[in-house]
């Protein structure tokens, strides 16, 4: 498995964790159901790709230490 | 004179239904501590109206909510209001706050470049989340709540007289108290997993200009 696949799967295993019934607003972007982020990270779209981005984010500064 | 604050009130989506509903804890907060309110809702919410009372009535503060990108931010059915490089120099000697994406990236510093007093918002999206079944009443709506209190709370301050730097910083103060919430061991897995979008937004919130400026 490449790194992006391995990254997708780390990301998508995250976004399971959220609530199945609500929603998220991701400005112009528009709103978005915890499944349709999940759909739209397997597609690699704009959406997707602003999602892994995120998780990517706050996973690093976990590591860093940059929350407490 | 009486201090002015003119607010954009788009409704068009989800988002900016919700966005417009918080708005009015602001309105009815601004108009008890005797500010005179503009409030642009809906089809109000246009370029032609925001150009005329940023002009004539040259409001102290300035609110935008709605959708943007890193040059403009827009209103009711996306209509830009104000472009970077077109009419950014309606916003000097203003402070204003855009709770709208990215518009922090270009249009906030193009906007001080011209005599912003000020220019607080997000330099990338601004999330939140929300729950569907509250969407004909988003004020009792606890989980949009998380987000757009303490984006609320940057507008309560400005008009209670704090600085501009004062209330950038309980606005992120507010965020990171809501994100240690989530956190915590009474919330659910659920719950946990949203703080990492608080925390986004936490992190793009962004203020340019003099941050001892007072509305």
């Amino acid at each position: 498995m490449s790194d992006a696949q391995e990254i997708k799967k780390i990301v998508i295993a995250r976004l399971e964790t959220l609530h199945p019934d609500k929603k998220i607003s991701i400005g112009s972007s528009g709103e978005f159901s915890r499944d349709e982020l999940i759909e739209r990270v397997k597609l690699g779209d704009s959406v997707g790709k602003k999602i892994v981005q995120i998780e990517l984010e706050f996973l690093r500064s976990l590591k860093k230490g940059m929350l407490s | 004179m009486s201090r002015r604050l003119l607010i954009t009130r788009p409704e068009h989506d989800d988002t900016t239904h919700y966005l417009s509903s918080w708005s009015k804890k602001i309105i009815s907060f601004a108009e008890s501590k005797g500010v005179r309110v503009f409030d642009l809702n809906r089809r109000r919410a246009n370029k032609k109206e925001v150009d005329g009372l940023l002009s004539k009535q040259k409001p102290g503060l300035v609110i935008f909510n709605g959708h943007g990108s890193d040059n403009l931010v827009s209103g009711h059915g996306n209509e830009p209001l104000i472009i970077a490089g077109d009419n950014e120099e309606l916003l000097s000697g203003k402070i204003t706050y855009a709770i709208s994406c990215k518009s922090a990236k270009k249009l906030g510093p193009r906007s001080i470049d011209v005599g912003a007093k000020a220019y607080i918002g997000y330099d990338d999206d601004f999330i939140f989340f929300y729950d569907p079944n509250k969407i004909t009443h988003p004020l009792k709506d606890k989980t949009a709540k998380l987000f757009l209190e303490p984006s609320n709370e940057l507008i309560t301050s400005l008009v209670k007289g704090n600085t501009v730097e004062e209330s950038y910083n309980r606005s992120k103060k507010y965020f990171k108290n809501n994100f240690k919430k989530l956190l915590s061991s009474e919330t659910t897995e659920e719950e946990t997993s949203m703080a990492r979008y608080l925390w986004w937004d936490m992190i793009h919130q962004v203020c340019l200009g003099s941050k001892k400026s007072i509305f």
